[in-house]
């Protein structure tokens, strides 16, 4: 066995040699190093250790096979009776000689063959990694080595020189391994004894640590924790992500140490963070920052739970946490947060709390806005509250510790309240880099052989979720696979499918699958061949059915296979009448059972049309535009049937019967567009032709009756236009082009034309005026009636220009209400002094005694026919 | 106004054709024993028109006082739906289907409403309120049967007019309570002397012969749509002479412009313009029935015989699957590929056996 290892000088090959070797002894080799690696707490050491020890051990039975078998025996023995008797640790540092033998024989191989600086290199990684990973800074014995001075010195920008006293560091009992590998780079720099003292202080500190822990839970933990809790960041300088996203939530709870901590301890630095926020601090009586809720928020697995930890830790704070376990009502925050917050302190600890709400935006039901609305009570109620301290000693006490409320969607319905008074800081997912940097150190620590390309391809199918990653991992080495992009790829199938996107689907229909996938999934000939489970599932994942279909119906007819007799597409097509009939019977009688099937309507497409390099399938489109287009169109069918219905109302017409739906697609809207197009001059009203006249007049009658217009626009080169309002004209536009047959009216008729509706309009209002007031007149004044006299003014467009006037003339005088008496508004006589006033033509009263009265009656013309009395005495 | 609503019957005796019906509406209307009745008949004949003049008959021209209401009820599940009620002191006229599904409610609400008011008028001719349903045929199998029982148990208050295009879509309790009377589409001659009549009272001057035979055959029975035309042609000839050209409905050409297309090339690149046509018919929110059933037609003019027959039996069986399905394109482009495919086998003259069961 011994003679077999000769020429090993690979650590990951050496560390192969006790299992192979398969005797007694060379498993017994092996026995040292399990013992070191059991330390529960402080991976990084044993790890270090455990190379070291090996290499030299290798080294040495590389050797020894040659030289001094003798002596690599007695090495061994040693060992194993130290740890058959485990009982008597105090005889761990005697024990020292133990590793003694290692290191004459690194020394040994050293001299002969000069592979050692090579191990070193080798091992150096590790020792950076696991510096890196266990955090476990420098302790002293590396101060002196790395930085030999206490102090630094250091020069300002301006040139002055500043001092930076290097703080003691905390002692930690455990051996470091950063020196272990410096150590074995200049080997020969440390006389031997000296090594060998360290070797064994160290085992034996280590030893003695493992002593004081509770050994039960240490080993447990090792074995059975989850590997994203066993590397869950502890420090603040061990989170992955964002730097300054840490520093702004680490700033934020930094901005309390006033009110929580009191003055003295970061005063200075506050002032210097930022002078502005410093003023408005000052205006908190308790050096509260200006918002009291920190929100967190961005993607699960990103770490926003245990920055809260972490910091809150790093701050001096115990967490208080609330998550989603616990029921979060406003009764919650009475009971639990509230008292947590006035006592200040968590229980049994010595430390100020700080509340940590975790998955905030899942509080949903019936009294989650209550609870929000609690908790915002809880600031700035209490603000007030707090200024108000000082007049009333009773009221609540002020908020007086942060609070960190963590959710994944940042416009969750139930936040909306919290947003606008907390301060808000996004998580976004950290770049693929450093994940996958994080993920092969961890590998590395749990010896799991991970290839760079299969890290990040974890990494992208969880989309940068490291817990994610690290359950995955894990899986995957519980089952002793080596983590190759293919395990990676069915470990995470489950993910896959949930954020396959529909398009990506489509794409699969109409193209068979690429060589790659086929090879990464594993798949036979015969495997390729099916498809129908593959597709169907696919589509079903998406939940994007209705999509998918009309992607494919709008992509089958740009395939490019030859179809002479279009069967395919007969085909084709059944299969989408097939789905829509399907789900339209799904949706109409909510039969959902017929779900499942939905999909495999669709799948059809596939034997049809799949073809390599194809098009790739488009966004399907056409059908949203026509359905942004129908909705168009509808609300002008919809404008035209209110219209001609009041239009009804108004000229007591009977336009009902043309406003079904039917009748009006298809009938009244393409013919009313006919009718309000004749061919018209652009003359003027007054030297039209009789039969203009007419023809206008008529399309005015017509046009007010329907109720539309010719509204004045601006167009888009900035000239005037009158537009059909509403635009029934859409109805005879297709394609773009109106119909042939219709003129397209000019500015100058359609300017001719609104003016005459406009004036129609008013002359109908001032009629209907005119008649509700003839019904009333016996309880107004005179004057009211003027006034809708002067209102006809407006008609005069459409009748002989001296009428009105005439009108007025003889109608004037009849505004004296003669044989009543009058009365006011509310009926009851009045003064003829006061009736009088408005009435310049008013005869005098005794007029009204007068026995007999002539009746002049005026009907003629389209307007107002009105009769009235009038009195002789006012045509004289 | 438009001559549609200003020339049209105000009275059973002004009604131009269908004389005997006028006669036996008469006769009902003046034997004080009223039945519910259901008026059904093509588009355009004059359904509405001889509702409202027998409505005349019996009440007088109080009921041509109308006011429009529009009134809100709820659904059960709280949605406000608005409809439109035109109602005289003796009538009521609702469209139910305005509604949609939810046209029960309206129909119940309404029915009980007007059925537990007596009438108020002492003067009025009748005892009884009329309700007048319009569209009845596209009413939904709840109101329908809602409606069964109301017909009879408030007989005494009220009576029914349905106003349909077919009586196929109404549900047999219903027909069985109403009198049908059946309004058949004017014939071209019947349409002729109408034309006339409302050249005559328009003072529109005389109608061109040619001109009133092309507006007849075009409108195909259609009344309304005969003297739409004729106006159209009116305000856009207003001399009407010269040659004249009748206007057809722009949707309408623009199917004849479809079915051509399916005829001329059969390709893919062509069913993509059909379909962009389609897509353009659909947005003028033509109803896709009416599409498939003039496209059709028009193609069932450009093709052989034999093929005719094959052609309207496939449009027929996916108008009807388009009515169970929501995406009316689909299905319009499923009888255009049809269409296309038994062109193409005619026209190669391929074996066409095994292709009716090809689905």
């Amino acid at each position: 066995m011994l003679s077999s290892t000769p020429g090993i000088l690979l650590p990951d090959v050496l560390l192969e040699v006790p299992t192979r070797g398969g005797a007694e002894d060379g498993y017994d080799a092996f026995v040292p190093n399990g013992l070191l690696n059991s330390t529960p707490r402080d991976l990084s050491p044993s790890l270090q250790a455990s190379p070291s020890t090996e290499v030299s051990h290798s080294r040495q039975s590389s050797h020894s096979g040659s030289k001094t078998g003798d002596l690599y025996l007695g090495l061994e023995l040693v060992p194993n009776g130290l740890l058959g008797e485990p009982s008597s640790k105090q005889d761990v540092p005697p024990s020292s000689p133990s590793p003694e033998p290692f290191r004459p024989n690194g020394l040994l191989s050293q001299s002969q063959d000069e592979e050692l600086p090579d191990i070193a290199d080798l091992l150096r990684p590790y020792a950076r990694t696991t510096a890196h990973a266990s955090g476990s800074s420098a302790g002293i014995s590396t101060a002196p080595i790395v930085l030999p001075r206490s102090s630094l010195r250091a020069h300002t920008y301006a040139g002055q020189p500043v001092f930076l006293r290097r703080r003691a560091r905390q002692k930690i009992g455990v051996v470091q391994p950063v020196r272990e590998s410096q150590r074995m780079g200049n080997l020969l720099d440390v006389p031997i004894h000296r090594l060998l003292d360290h070797l064994s202080v160290n085992t034996a500190r280590k030893l003695a640590k493992e002593d004081d822990d509770d050994p039960a839970t240490a080993s447990s933990a090792t074995e059975d924790s989850l590997w994203v809790d066993r590397y869950r960041p502890k420090r603040f300088t061990e989170l992955l992500g964002d730097e300054r996203v840490h520093r702004e939530v680490l700033g934020w709870v930094k901005e309390w140490d006033h009110c929580v901590f009191g003055k003295s301890k970061t005063k200075g630095k506050k002032r210097a963070r930022d002078g502005e926020e410093t003023n408005l601090l000052q205006e908190d009586a308790l050096h509260r920052p200006q918002e009291k809720i920190l929100l967190l928020s961005g993607p699960p697995g990103l770490g926003k739970t245990t920055l809260a930890h972490v910091i809150a830790r790093q701050a001096g704070y115990a967490v208080f946490e609330i998550n989603a376990s616990d029921a979060r009502t406003g009764q919650v925050v009475d009971d639990r947060i509230r008292p947590a917050l006035e006592s200040g302190f968590a229980v049994g600890s010595s430390k100020p709390v700080l509340i940590v709400i975790d998955e905030i935006d899942g509080a949903t039901g019936d009294n989650a806005s209550g609870f929000i609305h609690k908790l915002i009570q809880l600031t700035w109620e209490k603000t007030s509250k707090g200024r108000g301290k000082k007049r009333d000693d009773k009221g609540k006490r002020p908020l007086r510790r942060p609070i960190i409320c963590i959710c994944n969607d940042l416009y969750a319905s139930s936040l909306a309240k919290l947003r606008p008074i907390a301060r808000i800081v996004r998580f976004t997912r950290p770049t693929d880099v450093h994940i996958v940097k994080r993920l092969r150190e961890i590998c590395e620590l749990e010896a799991v052989h991970a290839d760079t390309r299969a890290l990040s391809t974890l990494v992208g199918v969880t989309r940068g979720d490291l817990r994610g990653c690290l359950n995955t991992l894990q899986f995957i080495k519980a089952r002793n696979q080596e983590v190759t992009e293919h395990v990676i790829r069915t470990a995470t199938a489950g993910m896959k499918e949930a954020d396959s996107n529909y398009l990506s689907v489509l794409n699969d229909f109409f193209s068979p699958m690429s060589k790659k996938r086929v090879k990464e999934r594993g798949l036979g000939e015969l495997d390729e061949q099916k498809y129908i489970d593959r597709l169907s599932r696919a589509a079903d994942a998406t939940g994007a059915l209705d999509r998918i279909a009309l992607g494919c119906f709008e992509h089958y007819a740009n395939t490019h296979q030859h179809d002479a007799t279009f069967a395919r597409y007969v085909k084709a097509n059944e299969w989408l009448v097939a789905y829509d009939v399907l789900s339209g019977s799904l949706r109409a009688e909510r039969e959902y059972a017929i779900l499942p099937y939905l999909s495999y309507s669709l799948v059809a497409f596939y034997p049809l049309f799949q073809e390599r390099g194809g098009h790739r399938v488009e966004r399907p489109k056409a059908d949203w535009e026509n359905h942004v287009k129908t909705q168009a169109n509808q609300e002008v069918y919809k404008s035209l049937a209110r219209a001609v219905r009041t239009g009804h109302g108004r000229t007591s017409g009977n336009y009902r019967h043309l406003i079904g739906d039917q009748i009006m697609r298809l009938e009244l809207a393409p013919y009313i567009n006919r009718i309000i197009s004749p061919p018209i001059r652009p003359v003027n009203s007054q030297v039209i032709r009789p039969e203009e006249k007419a023809i206008l007049s008529r399309l005015v009658n017509i046009m007010v009756s329907l109720e539309l217009r010719f509204v004045q626009e601006k167009g888009e080169d900035g000239q005037l236009m009158y537009r059909l309002d509403p635009p029934i004209d859409v109805f005879v536009t297709y394609d773009g082009k109106r119909a042939a047959d219709i003129v397209v009216s000019r500015y100058a008729v359609r300017h001719l034309v609104a003016f005459e509706i406009d004036a129609q309009l008013i002359a109908r209002q001032a009629d209907a005026v005119e008649r509700t007031q003839t019904r009333k007149a016996s309880s107004f004044f005179g004057a009211s009636r003027r006034e809708a006299r002067g209102d006809d003014n407006g008609d005069g467009a459409l009748e002989p220009a001296d009428e009105p006037r005439r009108k007025r003339a003889k109608a004037g005088p009849a505004v004296d209400i003669a044989d009543q008496p009058a009365v006011d508004f509310f009926g009851r006589p009045i003064v003829p002094t006061t009736t009088g006033g408005p009435s310049k033509l008013h005869s005098a009263p005794a007029q009204s005694e007068k026995p007999y009265r002539v009746s002049f009656r005026f009907s003629e013309g389209s307007s107002a026919a009105v009769r009235k009395h009038a009195k002789v005495s006012s045509f004289l | 106004m438009l001559w549609v609503d200003q020339y049209r019957p105000k009275t059973l005796k002004d009604l131009h054709y269908h004389e005997g019906l006028s006669q036996r509406l008469k006769s009902l209307a003046a034997s004080g024993d009223f039945p519910h009745m259901l008026f059904y008949g093509p588009s355009g004949a004059g359904k509405k028109t001889r509702i409202a003049c027998t409505l005349r008959e019996l009440f007088g021209p109080g009921v041509e006082k109308l006011k429009i209401d529009q009134r809100v009820f709820l659904t059960p599940s709280r949605k406000k739906l608005d409809v439109n009620i035109v109602q005289s002191n003796y009538h009521i006229e609702l469209t139910p289907s305005e509604v949609g599904n939810y046209d029960r409610v309206v129909i119940q609400e309404i029915l009980k409403e007007i059925a537990q008011t007596q009438q108020v008028d002492l003067n009025a001719k009748q005892r009884f309120k009329v309700v007048i349903i319009n569209e009845a045929d596209s009413l939904s199998r709840d109101a329908q049967a809602a409606l069964r029982r109301t017909m009879e148990k408030y007989m005494s208050n009220m009576r029914i007019i349905l106003c349909a295009n077919s009586t196929s879509r109404l549900i047999a309790p219903i027909k069985s309570r109403c009198l049908l009377i059946r309004v058949a589409a004017p014939n071209h001659k019947e349409m002729k002397t109408v034309l006339e009549y409302v050249a005559q009272s328009a003072r529109a001057g005389k109608i061109p012969d040619e001109a009133a035979e092309d507006i007849v055959r075009d409108s195909n029975g259609n009344m309304r749509k005969a003297i739409l035309v004729f106006e159209a042609l009116k305000m856009q000839t207003p001399d009407l002479s010269g040659p004249l050209s009748i206007a057809k409905p722009d949707w309408e050409t623009y199917c004849h412009k479809v079915g051509d297309m399916i005829l001329q090339e059969q390709t893919p690149q062509r069913v993509m313009d059909v379909r962009a046509k389609l897509y353009e018919l659909l947005s003028h929110c033509i109803p896709p029935t009416i599409i498939i059933k003039t496209v059709a037609e028009r193609v069932v003019q450009g093709v052989d015989e034999s093929l005719k027959a094959d052609i309207m039996h496939w449009a027929a069986i996916y108008e009807n699957r388009m009515r169970i399905g929501s995406k009316k394109i689909y299905h319009l482009e499923a009888w255009v590929v049809k269409v296309m495919s038994l062109y193409k086998h005619f026209f190669y003259d391929m074996d066409m056996s095994g292709f009716e069961d090809g689905f």
